[in-house]
């Protein structure tokens, strides 16, 4: 005889979906689905869609390899944007942090991730070759490396700036500094020393 | 620099206890196994955000609970600082929580908060021991005296290890072990400069204090043996030397697949009347020189930060001859505040106030 369940089988199916998502555990799941279960149907169907869409029609941009419904994707094909800049950055996800500040007005290259050896993740892992390649058709004036200021993102910095530098154009590093509204007194030895490095003439 | 409150929960075999121990010098008797060194190892964790007696530290949480929490009010000249060092367990290792006035900060923010200086019987073993044990004492003093040196120690590391995973792999991408090397480089030689300093001045009150104590019969010096040979202390003679030494073992580090230059291959020599304690020294005379770099360190740590650490002794004295025993407190001179484990109250303790401890409880003795 079959044990009794105490949970239908396809609301068990979809918490064991939901908790194998980044950050989801079983009692987040569990709230995630019986929310749904008082959703109309429209709503359950339009997230199903969705995510089914993200998978069928996202692609990666053949130029900047960031993600994109046509490629080239919009960044690279608004005539707009300032074509003699690129940013490298490690994800897609970055692209959205930089967009956000307004500030920048040049294109991207998403190199997919950080080196790291001991990961088993070298620069043949990542987009290296084809920024290298890029870089040699399009001649941009300056290329600005947005990697993140830790030891990976440090290090993929230092690699890729080797690659480039002999090619010509200006290699430039996101500056060090303490955040906006913050305190000198609160920031850390290490932070602030860096920031007195990176100190301008007012 | 003193501790007035301390707090245990679910730590060791202790679930709940609070503690208040005196200025001067805080005694805890029992018989063995009731619970002493867990307490001095709490008390120790608020300093350095480390066990001295486990790297998994996961032990440290009591049978049944989920998590260990050590807090203590440090009042020092910068004012009074609540500190707080967390054990959690987690699915695969624990995981470690570090507050500073209730507010969860990285560990490089909490370290050194409370400055201490632990000194337990394995730091006996330290001269005859593998040069693993002397760059480990050195690595916990500066980084708890100076936060930089702890950054640069973590950068150096990190590159350290990817550049073994290069080496071990095989995929010689040139440029990017010069990447790591220039890494290594600029860490180790920040790594170099400061523990060349911080040697020099422990050898300073090190043979002060033995000097004292053998009457002016032997000479204790201790020596800086670095790994990459500078001709001068200086940054630019530093790099040039590492840079040299990396161009010149390139093939050997690739035969053996493993980083073979710089300072995490550094040693600490002990020398009396001009020859090796480690190679000739008795085992007598290498616990009086561990003792006299126990008493440096106190001192140095003090001048840098300008106070008093607080000593942590746990079980050494009774290690050690009633001679020597009493020449190291003698050498420390006035505590502002220390803990002492001891199984029976020794009249050499200047004792403030004692504690007994029976199975995990605590009572003051009057």
């Amino acid at each position: 005889m079959p044990v009794p369940r105490a949970i239908a089988e396809p609301v068990a199916a979809l918490i064991n979906e939901f908790s194998k998502l980044p950050t989801i555990g079983p009692k987040t799941a569990a709230r995630l689905v019986f929310y749904l279960l008082n959703r109309p149907r429209h709503e359950a169907q339009a997230l199903a869609e969705a995510i089914l869409a993200v998978k069928d029609k996202v692609h990666l941009c053949t130029t900047c390899y960031s993600l994109t419904e046509h490629d080239p994707c919009d960044l690279c094909s608004d005539e707009r944007r300032d074509a003699s800049m690129i940013c490298v950055v490690a994800e897609a996800k970055d692209i959205y942090a930089i967009e956000r500040t307004g500030a920048y007005k040049g294109r991207y290259h998403v190199l997919g991730g950080l080196i790291s050896p001991m990961d088993g993740i070298g620069p043949a892992q990542l987009r290296v070759k084809e920024l290298v390649e890029r870089v040699g058709a399009d001649a941009p004036a300056e290329i600005i490396l947005a990697t993140n200021p830790n030891a990976e993102g440090e290090a993929t910095a230092l690699y890729v700036g080797r690659l480039l530098q002999p090619l010509g154009m200006a290699v430039t590093r996101l500056a060090y500094g303490l955040p906006i509204g913050g305190d000198i007194d609160y920031a850390d030895e290490v932070t602030l020393a860096r920031a007195l490095e990176g100190r301008r003439v007012l | 620099m003193r501790l007035p409150h301390i707090e245990l929960t679910n730590f060791r075999n202790y679930r709940e206890l609070e503690l208040e121990p005196a200025a001067g010098l805080n005694v805890f008797l029992g018989a063995n196994a009731q619970g002493k060194s867990n307490l001095l190892e709490a008390i120790a964790m608020l300093g350095t955000g480390k066990s001295f007696r486990t790297s998994r530290e996961s032990e440290v949480i009591r049978e049944g609970a989920s998590r260990a929490v050590v807090t203590g009010e440090a009042h020092s000249r910068m004012g009074i600082v609540r500190l707080g060092c967390m054990v959690e367990s987690g699915p695969r290792s624990a995981h470690k929580r570090y507050l500073v006035n209730g507010k969860d900060v990285r560990y490089a923010r909490f370290l050194g908060r409370a400055a201490v200086v632990t000194f337990v019987p394995a730091d006996l073993q330290m001269i005859g021991g593998a040069p693993s044990l002397r760059r480990a004492f050195l690595n916990a003093a500066l980084s708890q005296e100076q936060p930089p040196y702890y950054h640069e120690l973590v950068r150096y590391q990190r590159a350290l290890t990817q550049k073994n995973a290069m080496l071990r792999s095989e995929t010689a991408d040139r440029e990017l072990l010069e990447v790591y090397e220039q890494t290594l480089i600029e860490a180790g030689t920040a790594l170099w400069l400061a523990r060349d300093e911080a040697v020099q001045a422990l050898a300073l009150h090190a043979e002060q204090a033995h000097r004292r104590w053998s009457a002016g019969t032997e000479h204790l010096e201790l020596r800086y043996h670095p790994n990459v040979p500078a001709q001068a202390p200086t940054h630019d003679a530093v790099v040039e030397a590492f840079t040299t030494h990396l161009r010149a073992h390139r093939d050997a580090e690739r035969v053996r697949r493993t980083a073979l230059v710089g300072p995490h291959r550094d040693d600490l020599r002990f020398l009396l009347g001009g020859t090796s304690l480690a190679a000739y020294g008795s085992q007598g005379q290498q616990r009086t020189a561990v003792l006299a770099l126990k008493v440096a360190e106190y001192h140095v740590m003090r001048k840098r930060t300008g106070e008093a650490p607080i000593l942590l002794l746990d079980d050494v004295l009774s290690e050690l001859d009633a001679a020597r025993a009493a020449a190291f407190l003698e050498g420390i001179g006035d505590v502002d505040q220390g803990f002492v484990t001891a199984t029976e109250l020794d009249s050499r303790f200047p004792a403030a106030r004692k504690f007994e401890i029976d199975a995990g409880r605590l009572r003051v003795q009057a």
